[in-house]
């Protein structure tokens, strides 16, 4: 009786097995043998579309790709106005076995200091595109919650609204790139020019998306208009999942309207607001099409530079290490959340 | 765990017997390509900007007709020149045979020469002759004809003719110095009478390949060289090379607007064609749409070659398409036969007389025919002789970054943030690091 059950078992098992196995192959073709060839190529010299021969180069490229250097200049002169000339990078910085170029200068303790990359574009794209992430998440969660909690109020004319307000996300990411860099003109062709002027803060001729201090807020200002939706449809979804009566008890115990929003709504919201914050994160820290559409190699994302060096360079091996690399940073992202997340639902 | 072994082993074993039979399967195409099929099919992939789609098909068409036996299929490829070359790679990576001819960038030669064949082979010697030498030059990669040249661009200074009279001028200018003495004065003028959006030059400004377009003709005009020059060693950090990026930068602001900067070929024109610029620095296809119904400036500009900087050099930016045979090809014989037709002169002048594509044969910009559509071609011969070309076949596969370089650098000298001797520098240290 007991060995039957057991192979009966053992049955079941098998069987397990053999349901499973169309899954695990699907589920290695499309993710871990990609995955894997990147990882692998990364640590080659390999060419796109090249009779090249493909050498092993160990961690030359991630060398390349993350070097970095704060080095101490020192004054040379002092010019008629008192300002401090100091020695010129290029002159000091280290040259092998890649040459350091520099990121920027600043000053510490009157000490002056100059960081600097091997591969600067790279650690710039890096830092544009968390920065891009996070102020562009945050605004757009603020909006969308802002937004949801209106459209979740009976008012007429409420369907309307909702649908005119999913337009911006409705539009594809090339249409919507073309009519915001339109409105980003450099010349009064643009409304941001036409603006500017009319309140004196530009010449009516400021290139908003090649200056540099400039191009990655009009690149949240595009995304923001165009995701908020996004995010406040997300939200509604879960606004829409507490009970009305609970409002009403509160409102006659004389808690008012902010308390209700701080102790009810937003605990309450909370596991909806943090998948959608996942989401988001997500989707910003390997936005492409955006920077790819409006700035080309003007400036890059992450991911745009990775298509770069991959299409423009031919570089494989290069390429693959830059996408392990934002595979790395999204993965902490992934870690962070989750632990967030975890701690939501434990409670 | 062992299972898994086993099965990691036997999937490794299935990938290679699959990548190995296909490789043979390639083989053989090419072995059965030689013995004569019902019909051959060449398939070409072509550019769909403007009339450029309408008019390869009415060429297969006419080849179609004088030969029976063949059938030639033209694909639209992106506009988009990166989009284009991204998508021709992946058919050279997979080693497709799905493309005979590819429609290929003036820049893309040296960067895939690999994978295209010796048009000399073929018997392009009785045809290069015709055609412009520094595009045949910059087509011959390593002794190699690898394209051939299909129709070509060059930098133009467009003008206004009307205000150029107004103001007592009688011919365009002929220095950058002179240019900028004329923009001045006639800026002034207009203003004063009241347009404050007039200003004196526009030209492609922004940081990205035209950049490098613009910035090549100050430098080669300059007599400061281009860039990285036949033979491999680095121009750029010259005295010369450094005023004439300087005199750029002493236009922003000036005579030109601060937002050139971010301008390119669509913004220029725009300004241009709405009679708010003096002076425009452009490609040849500005002219037919200046002159098209609707546009103020209709009838009131003309076309030279840009001014000269220094030692009366001049520099205009070598463009256009060329048109190559896939090392792939199951034909290539039939498909270089194609090619010489699509590029001979025959369809050069249709191309020209119909779409104002530029030819690539010198004796088209006598032809009276060709002349009588398009007048403007007959100033253009002198400036298609004077063209310099990017040194993108020098420094194949890596003039993507070389460019780049290039017009980062400048681009920062005309923001102000750099100066063009720094910039020069900084070019040659960089290029030096790409190209070893």
């Amino acid at each position: 009786m007991k060995t039957k059950r057991h192979s009966l078992e053992k049955n079941e098992q098998k069987m397990a097995l053999w349901l499973l196995l169309p899954s695990f192959v699907i589920l290695f073709t499309i993710a871990f043998y990609p995955l894997g060839s990147v990882f692998s190529k990364s640590f080659t010299n390999e060419r796109f579309a090249s009779s090249q021969k493909t050498e092993f180069v160990g961690m030359q490229n991630y060398q390349k790709l993350l070097s970095l250097k704060i080095t101490k200049l020192e004054a040379v002169s002092q010019d008629s106005n008192g300002t401090i000339i100091y020695e010129d990078p290029i002159d000091i910085l280290p040259r092998e076995p890649f040459r350091y170029k520099e990121i920027s200068q600043f000053n510490i303790f009157s000490n002056h200091y100059v960081f600097s990359a091997t591969d600067p574009a790279f650690i710039v794209s890096v830092k544009d595109t968390l920065t891009f992430t996070l102020l562009s998440v945050a605004l757009e969660t603020i909006l969308g919650m802002a937004v949801a909690l209106i459209m979740i109020k009976n008012f007429p004319g409420r369907g309307g609204m909702r649908v005119a307000m999913l337009v911006p996300w409705a539009i594809p990411t090339a249409v919507s790139s073309r009519m915001w860099e339109w409105m980003f003109a450099s010349t009064r062709v643009g409304v941001f020019n036409v603006m500017g002027q009319w309140f004196g803060i530009t010449n009516g001729q400021f290139p908003w998306l090649a200056d540099p201090s400039t191009q990655v807020w009009a690149m949240i200002a595009i995304d923001v208009w165009k995701t908020t939706p996004f995010m406040a449809l997300l939200i509604m979804a879960g606004l829409q999942t507490i009970p009305k009566g609970i409002y009403e008890a509160a409102t006659i115990d004389g808690c008012n309207g902010w308390k209700q929003f701080t102790k009810m709504t937003l605990p309450m919201v909370k596991d909806t607001l943090v998948v959608a914050l996942i989401f988001r994160t997500l989707d910003a820290l390997r936005v492409f099409d955006l920077f790819q559409i409006v700035f080309a190699q003007k400036r890059y994302s992450m991911a745009s530079y990775s298509y770069y060096q991959l299409i423009d360079n031919k570089l494989m091996g290069y390429s693959s290490a830059t996408s392990v690399v934002i595979f790395l940073i999204i993965f902490l992202f992934i870690i962070l959340y989750t632990k967030i997340s975890g701690g939501v639902t434990d409670e | 765990m062992i299972k898994f072994k086993k099965f990691l082993v036997l999937f490794i074993t299935l990938l290679t017997a699959i990548s190995f039979s296909t490789f043979a399967g390639g083989q053989d195409e090419m072995a059965s390509a030689s013995t004569e099929d019902a019909k051959q099919t060449i398939t070409v992939a072509a550019g769909a900007v403007g009339m450029e789609f309408t008019l390869a098909e009415e060429a297969a068409k006419t080849y179609m007709e004088s030969h029976p036996g063949v059938e030639i299929n033209v694909l639209q490829t992106p506009d988009l020149t990166t989009d284009r070359l991204g998508l021709y790679l992946q058919f050279f990576q997979s080693k497709s045979s799905e493309v005979d001819l590819y429609q290929i960038d003036v820049i893309w030669p040296g960067d895939i020469a690999e994978h295209l064949v010796d048009l000399n082979q073929y018997g392009a010697k009785e045809f290069t002759d015709a055609h412009f030498e520094a595009i045949i030059q910059n087509n011959t990669v390593d002794g190699k004809l690898v394209a051939m040249p299909w129709f070509t661009d060059a930098g133009l200074l467009y003008f206004r003719t009307d205000l150029l009279a107004k103001y007592g001028y009688n011919a365009p200018p002929q220095t950058w110095d002179e240019l900028k003495i004329m923009a001045t004065k006639v800026m002034n003028g207009e203003r004063a009478a009241g347009n404050q959006d007039f200003w004196g030059f526009v030209f492609q400004g922004n940081s990205y390949e035209g950049l490098t377009c613009d910035a090549i003709e100050w430098v080669a005009s300059n007599d400061g060289g281009s860039i990285v020059e036949p033979d491999g060693t680095i121009s750029i950090n010259n005295a010369n090379a450094a005023q004439a990026l300087d005199r750029a930068a002493s236009w922003v602001g000036t005579i030109a607007p601060d937002g050139v900067t971010a301008f390119g070929e669509e913004d220029a024109r725009n300004m241009f064609q709405a009679g708010n610029a003096l002076f425009m620095r452009n490609w040849p296809y500005a002219y037919s749409l200046g002159n098209g119904d609707g546009s103020v400036i209709k009838g009131k500009f003309d076309v030279s070659p840009l001014p000269s900087g220094k030692n009366g050099m001049r520099g205009a930016s070598l463009g256009g398409w060329q048109l190559a045979v896939s090392k792939y090809s199951k034909n290539p014989e039939l498909a270089a036969d194609v090619l010489f037709y699509f590029t001979g002169y025959e369809q050069q002048k249709k191309r020209a007389i119909v779409g104002s594509y530029n030819p690539t044969i010198e004796s088209l910009y006598d032809d009276a025919e060709v002349l009588a559509a398009v007048p403007f071609f007959g100033s253009l011969k002198a400036v298609f002789l004077t063209t310099v070309a990017r040194p993108s076949t020098v420094t194949a596969p890596r003039y993507a970054q070389v460019s780049k370089v290039f017009f980062d650098n400048v681009h920062k000298v005309l923001m102000g943030e750099s100066t063009g001797a720094k910039a020069v520098r900084n070019i040659e240290l960089d290029i030096s690091d790409i190209i070893e």
